[in-house]
């Protein structure tokens, strides 16, 4: 017997910057990435794309294809369609008829119109290119209000003046399950307002643009019988499921893998018509098949991210109290329903309140087919939308009003005595102090500080303006009645013989450390060395279930479950330890990597002694099963609502009209952190891409639904360069909704962070009357404000 | 993308006018120009090499001549390719004028693109077609120079 | 495109042989034909540096090479760069400042991070923002990558 006095003592690991377990094969270039598998007899899907955003296939000439030595097959969209149904959405909105390949219409540039099959990726791409595709052009349906009018045309026949999502009216005095609509407080709201502040504001087009662009190798044997599946996904195990569905295979039938996983964003939870034509054609093949989307094709066929028009209208008194919000969304969605599309716009909707007491919020959202790449989640999902909608707003109000713009926060904040917090959008929000995350933001910020030190630049002729936002997001997805797919998540933790634990977690990470925050987790839990814990996630063959990686769940969800299934166990360990030792397993105590009867330190079982006895247990103790394996499934009651505060400083060339952030300050909550290095890699991360949204990336069509930001030669997404050293805090207010108070916080960052910087922007213009300047700040729009034209 | 430009002959009007409407001046001064043949009257197919940058590769299309107002000296080109890169329309207004010492030709018009060219060359589309009318007025020059000795 | 030119390429200490198609890019010769899949394609217009290693001693992007014109060249990838089983300074400032998440841009910018220190052994961290200008990525924010960096510039 060991003594407990013997051992080292482990440290806690739960709230420490623990090094990840991840990186030495990433340091060293030994991990696996979709692109990087070879399978015995493997050969390359490449997938001929249209060249207009709108039109008619009048002929395809596929014969100079096939006939190139290495092409196994050609294949086009309405013959693919003989065995492969349209492809299915996770959103209960109707949804038009869209094929993994364009059966006879092509509705956006880059849509798929036929595939190659052949020996080698270069010859794959040449077979490709010598697809001839005639095509009888429709016009372009590009401009979302004109769309909305059925102008130019309509795109889907079934879906007049092209609206997906016709009209959905929330907030106050909204009954949804009667669909009635009371105005009564809104209109007071309005009519007793002492002013009202009006803007039309574009939350324009992203590309969600993941270094690892996708990829999937589809491998169906035959005679076994038996389709495996590697994807750059977020999410395997729906993969599973809706690649089964498509395949007609079952469920059991079906292993998806998601290897090294690239970053996702979001744009990796959709199931893309290149996996369900690469799983189809390899079951009628019987060969395995990959296919690596390249850059150019990503930005055309790799969903894009937000697309929102919002008018607002606030209804307020003079002292900065809103009374009331308005607003009118419409949603640009692209050409189809993709996974999630419909909903994300409704997450908007469900965040309209922002941090805020506000008696009446009225809103009702439209969402809208164009002749572009369908939209779908990209960090943040909806969520950065409502922020930064109700983030300009404030501004506007606290700039009409002559009042600083924390103080308008400040006077509307919803208070912490009043959660959990009904909102007049639905959402129940669980726990928040925001005016403690402002005040400390502010300190941190030096905020009178910089007021001075900005007055000061503009006296030097300086375009120098401050920009603050206060956000709140809802995170860790959720319960099953706000989540199509099932809003749990599922986990198994086994210890070994030797007693080591392996666990398995169906939040399937794609960059957010998971296998060390959960070994963390588990350490502590049994309090064991974390080198004695292995996570094993993305492959369903070894996972039993799971939802995945979005929403900033893995933590809040993901964690949870684990703790949960790791109590089981513990629970059953206990009992044989109990009956080692002759004890009460209420009395024991997991210590060190010893179980020991509480009080009595120098006596007890190593973990290991414990566990080896579970496996060979002479004699089996009563009413005991042997071995030490468990699982868990575990959905929480409510969402997390993580919330924060940035504050941008910001300069713009009075001569070339270029925009320089010149600081960044961040204070984010979001409740208990379990690897803080994490927390802050994940910030820094959407603060990236919320800035890189302000400032420098856009998605644009011309007039003909070409795409002009194809490459990233002209799709501008962030270099080091463009950021100052970004200045973290937090403050923990954990949530009631789970046992670790962990609310989620991957996409935190991109939802203050955009608002804060367009509010400094229209302050460093404010000399020039600007109210309002719509995303991005192009230096030419800041130039022609300066030079005295319109935003 | 709008494109607007103007080239100095040495030559007299009505000879620049003639060249410019010229079945073989024309072909000849097509940069790149693999095959030339007409349609039509005043409608050509025509095949051209283009070897710059993103826009690279081989072009089949037609060259149309339209609303020739010999009066006020103007007329419309209509020019359509396709190629692997993608596909390119140019529209544009040509209008003559006497200057001391010959004529002025001035261009204004529009250029669209499709496909990769749109995608990864719209930035090079300006330059290259600014480019291309350069060697189309230097070729045409030679053209009206041999016409006119 | 069946002419096949013969190539002699020194990677990572090894002497190579191969024949290869003309337009091959160096990218997919190491990924492909040797197998050295640490180093990353992300774009195809030469913006993104996820496939950067080292030719002759300097940083360069591989997928805007040829691999006959690597012809005699010598090479390191992000497997070469610290021999077996060690790490080398750069790759150990990428692990304790969580200089990277998903990984996918990492190899590119540890090389990329190991050629700055070659020129500049101690940058400042506008220096540092500037040496990685050419490498993307969408995960970080940089600011972890660049205390990478400094890490290992510390560690000389």
């Amino acid at each position: 017997m060991t003594s407990i006095a013997d051992r080292p003592t482990l440290p806690k690991l739960i709230g420490e910057r623990v090094k990840r377990r991840e990186d030495p094969r990433l340091i060293q270039g030994r991990a696996t990435y979709v692109d990087d598998l070879k399978v015995a007899g493997m050969l390359h899907l490449a997938f001929k794309r249209s060249d207009i955003a709108h039109g008619k296939i009048r002929s395809i000439d596929i014969a100079a294809a096939a006939a190139m030595p290495g092409v196994e097959l050609v294949i086009t969209g309405a013959q693919l369609a003989e065995f492969l149904a349209p492809m299915p959405i996770g959103t209960p909105f109707p949804s038009p008829a869209h094929y993994a390949v364009a059966t006879d219409t092509v509705r956006y540039q880059g849509e798929p119109v036929a595939v190659v099959v052949a020996s080698d990726r270069y010859l794959a791409r040449d077979a490709a290119d010598a697809i001839e595709v005639e095509f009888d052009p429709l016009p372009a349906v590009i401009n979302l209000e004109q769309a909305m009018t059925g102008q130019p045309t309509v795109i889907h026949a079934d879906f007049p003046n092209n609206l997906a999502v016709p009209y959905v009216p929330g907030g106050t005095g909204v009954d949804a399950v009667a669909g009635t609509v009371d105005n009564t407080a809104i209109d007071k709201a309005f009519a007793d307002a002492e002013i009202v502040i009006s803007q039309r504001m574009m939350n324009h087009r992203l590309a969600p643009s993941a270094m690892e662009p996708r990829g999937v190798l589809a491998h169906f044997e035959p005679g076994k019988e038996q389709m495996t599946i590697w994807s750059s996904t977020q999410n395997p195990h729906i993969l599973k499921t809706f690649i089964a569905a498509m395949t007609g295979l079952s469920e059991t039938q079906v292993r998806a893998i998601a290897p090294e996983v690239g970053g996702g964003f979001g744009a990796k939870i959709n199931i893309y018509g290149e996996e369900y034509a690469a799983a189809a054609l390899s079951k009628k093949l019987g060969v395995p098949l990959k296919w690596v989307e390249d850059r150019s094709e990503a930005f055309q066929a790799t969903i894009h991210g937000r697309d929102i028009l919002c008018y607002i209208d606030v209804a307020a008194r003079r002292d900065g109290k809103v009374l009331g919000l308005k607003l009118k969304l419409i949603a640009d969605i692209g050409a189809y329903n993709m996974l999630l599309t419909a909903a994300i716009p409704t997450l908007t909707m469900l965040m309209l309140n922002g941090t805020y007491d506000i008696p009446a919020v009225r809103a009702e959202l439209t969402e809208v087919f164009t002749n572009k790449t369908p939209t779908d989640a990209y960090r943040g999902a909806g969520r950065p939308e409502a922020a930064y909608f109700v983030e300009r707003a404030m501004d506007m109000l606290a700039r009409e009003l002559g009042m600083d713009p924390a103080d308008v926060r400040k006077k509307n904040f919803i208070q912490p005595s009043q959660f959990p917090y009904a909102t007049q959008m639905g959402a129940v929000y669980d726990s928040g102090d925001y005016e403690k995350a402002l005040n400390l933001a502010l300190k941190n910020a030096n905020w009178d500080g910089l007021k001075a030190e900005r007055d000061r630049a503009r006296s030097e002729g300086r375009l120098v303006g401050l920009g603050l936002a206060f956000y709140v997001e809802v995170c860790g997805l959720g319960p099953s009645a706000s989540l199509p797919t099932g809003g749990w998540e599922h986990a198994g933790v086994t210890i070994e013989r030797g007693g080591k634990i392996t666990a398995t977690t169906g939040s399937s990470p794609h960059g957010q450390g998971n296998e060390t925050t959960f070994a963390q987790m588990l350490a502590d839990q049994f309090s064991i060395p974390m080198s004695d814990v292995t996570i094993l996630h993305g492959d369903t063959g070894v996972v039993k279930q799971g939802i995945g990686t979005f929403g900033s769940r893995s933590q809040a969800v993901g964690g949870t479950v684990l703790m949960l299934a790791g109590d089981k166990v513990k629970k059953k360990m206990a009992k044989f330890a109990a009956a080692m030792m002759d004890a009460n397993e209420n009395d024991l105590v997991f210590e060190n990597g010893m179980i020991s009867v509480k009080g009595s330190p120098g006596t007890g079982k190593s973990f290991a002694e414990v566990a080896s006895y579970a496996y060979v247990p002479v004699p089996l103790p009563a009413g005991l099963e042997p071995g030490l394996s468990d699982e868990a499934f575990w959905e929480p009651e409510n969402n997390t609502y993580p919330f924060g505060c940035h504050i941008a400083m910001l300069e713009i060339d009075r001569e070339t009209g270029e925009p320089k952030l010149l600081k960044l300050v961040a204070v984010d909550d979001c409740g208990t952190v379990i690897n803080p290095m994490i927390v802050e890699g994940q910030v820094h991360g959407g603060l990236a891409q919320g800035i890189g949204q302000a400032m420098i990336e856009e998605v644009v069509y011309d007039e003909d639904g070409q795409l002009i930001t194809g490459s990233f030669m002209d799709y501008a997404i962030p270099r080091a360069t463009d950021f100052p050293w970004f200045e973290m805090d937090k403050t923990v207010t954990p949530t009631p909704v789970n046992p670790l108070g962990a609310k989620g916080v991957g996409e935190a960052g991109t939802l203050g962070s955009t608002p804060c910087i367009v509010n400094a922007a229209v302050d460093a213009l404010s000399g020039f009357g600007v109210k309002h300047i719509d995303m991005m700040l192009r230096p030419e729009k800041l130039w022609n404000i300066i030079n005295g034209g319109t935003a | 993308m709008e494109i607007t430009g103007d080239h100095h002959f040495k030559a007299p009007r009505d000879k620049v006018w003639q060249a410019l409407l010229d079945r073989q001046a024309l072909q000849a001064s097509m940069p790149g120009c693999e095959r030339f043949e007409e349609v039509s009257p005043e409608s050509y197919d025509l095949t051209i090499r283009v070897g710059i940058a993103a826009i690279k590769g081989t072009y089949t299309g037609n060259v149309q001549v339209k609303d020739l107002d010999e009066a006020r000296q103007t007329y419309r080109l209509l020019v359509a390719g396709s190629g692997k890169p993608g596909h390119v329309q140019g529209d544009a207004v040509m209008h003559l004028t006497d200057i001391p010492g010959g004529t002025l030709v001035s261009y204004t018009g529009e250029v669209k693109a499709q496909g990769a060219i749109a995608r990864l060359g719209s930035r090079l589309l300006g330059g290259a077609a600014k480019l291309m009318i350069g060697q189309f007025f230097k070729a045409m020059e030679k053209q009206v120079e041999a016409r006119t000795t | 495109m069946s002419t096949r030119v013969p190539v002699t390429i020194t990677v990572n200490g090894k002497v190579r042989t191969a024949e290869v198609e003309p337009r091959l890019l160096l990218v997919h010769f190491l990924r492909e034909n040797l197998g050295l899949t640490g180093t990353h394609v992300g774009c195809d217009t030469s913006q993104c540096g996820a496939c950067t290693i080292m030719v002759d001693g300097q940083s360069a992007k591989s997928c805007t090479i040829f691999a006959v014109q690597a012809d005699g060249c010598n090479l390191q990838t992000i497997e070469g760069l610290a021999p077996e089983g060690g790490l080398h300074a750069m790759q150990e400032g990428f692990w304790e400042e969580h200089g990277l998440q998903c990984g996918y841009c990492t190899p590119g910018m540890i090389m990329s991070g190991v050629d700055l220190l070659n020129e500049n052994p101690n940058p400042s961290e506008a220096e540092i923002r500037k040496g990685i200008d050419g490498n993307f990525c969408r995960c970080t924010g940089y600011q972890h990558i660049v205390k990478a960096i400094q890490y290992a510039a510390k560690k000389g």
